[in-house]
């Protein structure tokens, strides 16, 4: 089925919060926790409690970016070495070890920011994450409630939004 | 506390447990709406002194342009360089740029690690500064090199020769790092910006819309949104902060790696990592005095922040003067003659003006900013933090000009060498490129970060909240007083 | 392809240079004795390497510039202490011809950001001037100051028309922004072993010498392959108690002159000087 969307703005997390509570209390069918969406200008770990939990994933990435950049790196540069015409330089053996750390480790953190730079992108489904109801006073001074549920739950949670002093209620069933 | 009360019950004194109100980093007046007002209003029509700075450094910019045509059309000889004399300026004023970047990374990574929240006002021109100021330097890279026309033999690409560079080289090392802090402080910088560029995006019209819905890349700030972005934040900054100390370790391995006298120093890589620290400390100091100025950013840029910002910069000063005063010693007390003799020579010689200088305005002046006077006069304040980095500038001309002038081999001693028009005009050129690009960066993106000053705001608005509430509490007498002892 | 490379020579890879007997198996090594008692000052060696490498004249001012291009230098010093204050200082004069050391380990070598500077397997330090470009590191850590680099493009001027008909053509002329100096004239060298080899033999003492050797009137350089022997070079560094893999020499008597300079910086230089006899009585 397809499902709408309702954005409620409000000026304040205390009121945003009140909202969030009674809509996680109020156990209603066509709707879930995970479907509500917090728009805000800051970050909001106040909020973030009653939402539930929004995992991240993003350290995983870094673990296999910081795992395989060094190591690659290093037999990268070292083969590179190995296959330059046996180049001898200051008595210095052809693969020294200790000059190769420097480059492994600023490979090493090269390939963690990029990992975790792709990871973020991924995760945020950026570039061009649109959702359907958007006001630019989220990214001001308002704090936003989108939900997504079936239409026919709608018009309550307008109903619960609107009890704690929005002061807009945005949608296909908005008044 | 208690003990003294016990053990003199003659002193009965009533230790009064006083709440010392700390003084605030922003004003109360400093609401949501305001800042994106504010900080917006950055990005409109500049006043004419936006003009001044910008025409001037275009010109700077341009004349060292044209030394640098000059010279890559001439040979490197228009330098006035020489057999000893190698590197000249050139190589100085790279270590100086890429000195000036570390400090953003540590106000924009360290101190948001250690959640020192007042750096949020301060933190992303900073780290602007430390983009511009790594491409300043890769300049200097390239201008040095005598065939500037083959620098992509120092990358490491596949070709059909099986060439690759020197890894064993400092040098390689050098373009790997700054490569790599390039890499990860744009990025840094710019996933910092996103929240910021799509508040750009909802205000703005036209063009510069959607230059802002492109770089914005869609950010709504939903929670998940934020939810990530703090973790990729916060790893970010965890990379960059030990990325940036090995950096400069990497560019004093240029010196310690070889073995010139007073160059093969152990203690060279902290000393050139706190040196890049403090003059890029100053450097933030004279930026905040004149992006407050010239974009109104008093709300923002306030007294309390700028006290800490001295206070940081003073502490790093201190520690550089030792680590520059031990590397001394270590010399003088050392075995190697030749260091000593060339120690000598530094601090008597040819370059005797350049080394005292250093001492004066690098290692005398930081005493000015304990004057509450100093702190608080901003005019006075832009000269010293002026002063500070000439000094770490000639700190930079003196750890290579003299060594070259006095090293192992006697007859290639020299006196007197001094650089030509043309490396002054390129270094010049230098100061008007930073400075070109920084303007622009100030009127195409938000100098200062919209959203974490909004997360300050709320923070204070929170803490005066609990703290009314604690005061309402204690009024009606519900919480019994805290005893004395517990002080 | 490499990776196999990589494992397959990792022993040959990981071997630090320069050993005991490292020559021992090799056909040559290219060494040099300098006799600072009878070298007399004359720059003879000095103009026949300007003719045989093509080296640029600067001219006066540039010279005082420090921008000169001679790749064997002769360096005049006084005697210090009581020779200079005697009734006739100028008996402490002397003469140190000064060219690249080919130093086994070379400070220049490792710090090259392309390698554009190694080492060759007849012990030479080669500088590939095609692959240069010019950061001029290898010249600030050479200890010697040996390394001479092209300041300007002196093809422009320093051989106008009919001179640049004397360049040799078996030699490079090297444009601006390029590091170069002294190869032990790589060129005769090169033809002298191609020569041999084609022959079937290795090349016989005294049968390439460089330039300078040549030129030198006293014979004050000595120029031979230290890998063989009973060569002349070999024989006098055998004499001199001097060991290629040492970084200091024990003489087992007073009076034994060869030394090699700033060999306390572990560079290891294939060139021997021979110390000045002096009569401080005189």
């Amino acid at each position: 089925m397809k499902k709408s969307h309702t954005l409620a703005l409000y000026a304040d997390m205390d009121e945003a919060a009140n909202a969030l509570r009674e809509l996680k209390s109020s156990g209603m069918s066509g709707f879930r926790m995970e479907d509500v969406v917090v728009k805000s200008p800051i970050d909001h770990p106040e909020l973030s409690e009653l939402l539930g939990p929004r995992p991240v994933y993003i350290q995983w990435f870094t673990l296999l970016g910081v795992l395989l950049g060094p190591t690659t790196g290093l037999v990268l540069i070292a083969s590179a070495q190995a296959s330059f015409i046996y180049q001898v330089r200051g008595g210095r053996p052809v693969v020294p070890l200790p000059p190769d750390m420097v480059l492994t480790y600023e490979l090493f953190i090269l390939s963690g920011v990029l990992m975790t730079v792709l990871a973020t992108f991924v995760a945020m489904k950026l570039p061009g994450n649109r959702s359907p109801l958007y006001n630019a006073s989220v990214s001001e001074d308002k704090i936003g409630i989108l939900v997504k549920a079936d239409p026919q739950s709608i018009p309550q949670i307008n109903e619960i939004l609107g009890r704690h002093k929005p002061l807009e209620i945005m949608g296909d069933q908005a008044r | 506390m208690s003990h003294s009360v016990h053990s003199h019950p003659q002193l009965d004194v009533q230790v009064e447990r006083k709440f010392i109100p700390k003084q605030k980093d922003l004003g109360a007046d400093v609401t949501w709406a305001k800042i994106n007002k504010d900080v917006l209003r950055s990005l409109e029509k500049p006043r004419p002194v936006f003009w001044v700075i910008f025409f001037s450094a275009l010109a700077l910019f341009s004349f060292g342009v044209y030394c640098e045509v000059y010279q890559y059309q001439n040979g490197m000889g228009v330098a006035d360089l020489n057999n000893p004399q190698v590197w000249g300026l050139y190589i100085a004023t790279f270590i100086f740029w890429i000195g000036m970047g570390h400090s953003g990374t540590l106000l924009s990574a360290l101190l948001h690690i250690i959640h020192a929240d007042w750096r949020k006002p301060i933190y992303r021109y900073s780290e602007a500064m430390t983009t511009f100021t790594l491409l300043t330097a890769a300049l200097f890279v390239l201008v040095h090199m005598g065939r500037l026309w083959q620098f992509y033999y120092v990358v490491a690409y596949p070709n059909e020769r099986w060439t690759w560079p020197n890894f064993t080289s400092p040098l390689v090392w050098d373009a790997t790092a700054i490569g790599t802090y390039l890499t990860s402080s744009l990025l840094f910088l710019y996933m910092g910006m996103i929240p910021d560029l799509a508040i750009c995006r909802d205000n703005a019209r036209g063009a510069r819309r959607a230059l802002y819905r492109f770089l914005s890349m869609g950010w709504q700030g939903t929670d998940r949104q934020w939810a990530n972005f703090k973790v990729a934040y916060m790893t970010m900054a965890c990379f960059l902060m030990p990325l940036a100390v090995s950096v400069h370790s990497i560019v004093s391995t240029d010196f310690a790696v070889s073995q010139n006298p007073g160059w093969h120093v152990t203690s060279f890589p902290p000393y050139f990592v706190l040196g890049a620290l403090y003059s890029g400390c100053s450097g933030i100091i004279t930026l905040f005095i004149v992006l407050r100025y010239v974009f109104r950013f008093e709300a923002y840029m306030t007294q309390p922040i700028l006290n800490k910002l001295i206070k940081m910069t003073f502490a790093i000063a201190m520690v550089w003067t030792y680590l520059d005063l031990i590397e001394y010693a270590t010399t003088w007390y050392g075995s190697d003659e030749v260091a000593k003799a060339d120690l000598i020579y530094r601090a008597t010689g040819d370059y005797a003006l350049q080394f005292w200088g250093m001492i004066f305005c690098a290692m005398v002046m930081p005493f000015t900013l304990l004057i509450r006077f100093v702190r608080h006069n901003y005019v006075v304040l832009l000269i010293i933090s002026l002063i500070l980095n000439v000094g770490m500038w000639l700190e930079r001309f003196q750890i290579i000009t003299p060594t070259f002038a006095k090293s192992h081999y006697p007859w290639t001693w020299t006196a007197g060498w001094w650089p030509s028009w043309v490396q002054w005009g390129i270094v010049a050129g230098s100061f008007g490129w930073f400075t070109m690009l920084f303007m622009l960066y100030c009127k195409i993106f938000p100098s200062v970060s919209m959203y974490e000053v909004k997360e300050m705001v709320h923070e204070q608005n929170m803490e005066e909240k609990a703290l009314a509430a604690q005061t309402d509490v204690h009024e009606a007498g519900l919480v019994p007083e805290m005893k004395g002892g517990q002080a | 392809m490499s990776l196999s490379n990589l494992i397959q020579n990792w022993n040959s890879f990981r071997t630090r240079r320069p050993y005991e007997g490292q020559y021992d198996d090799a056909p040559y090594k290219w060494a040099m004795v300098i006799d600072l008692d009878a070298c007399i000052g004359c720059n003879a060696c000095t103009v026949a390497c300007y003719a045989e490498n093509n080296l640029p004249v600067v001219g006066k001012e540039r010279f005082g510039k420090g921008q000169a291009m001679h790749w064997i230098r002769i360096e005049r010093y006084w005697g210090e202490g009581d020779a200079m204050t005697s009734e006739f200082p100028d008996h402490g004069a002397q003469y140190l011809p000064m060219l690249c050391q080919q130093c086994e380990a070379a400070p220049c070598e490792p710090v090259c950001p392309v390698g554009a500077t190694h080492h060759s397997p007849d012990g030479l330090n080669t500088q590939v001037y095609n692959r240069c470009v010019g950061s001029r590191y290898c010249s600030a850590n050479c200890p010697y100051k040996v390394r001479y680099f092209n300041w300007w493009n002196y093809p422009d001027r320093a051989w106008p028309n009919p001179l640049e008909l004397q360049l040799n053509p078996d030699v490079t002329v090297r444009s601006k922004g390029v590091m170069e100096k002294c190869t032990f004239c790589m060129q005769r060298l090169r033809a002298g072993m191609d020569k041999a080899k084609t022959e079937g033999r290795i090349l016989a003492d005294g049968e390439v010498l460089t330039a300078c050797a040549q030129a030198c009137p006293t014979s004050a350089i000595t120029f031979g392959n230290l890998a063989d022997k009973k060569s002349k070079v070999a024989r006098m560094w055998k004499n001199q108690q001097v060991d290629l893999a040492k970084d200091s020499q024990e003489k087992s008597e007073e009076g034994i002159r060869g030394y090699r300079i700033l060999e306390e910086l572990n560079t290891y230089p294939s060139i021997v000087y021979l110390e000045r006899v002096r009569n401080l009585e005189a």
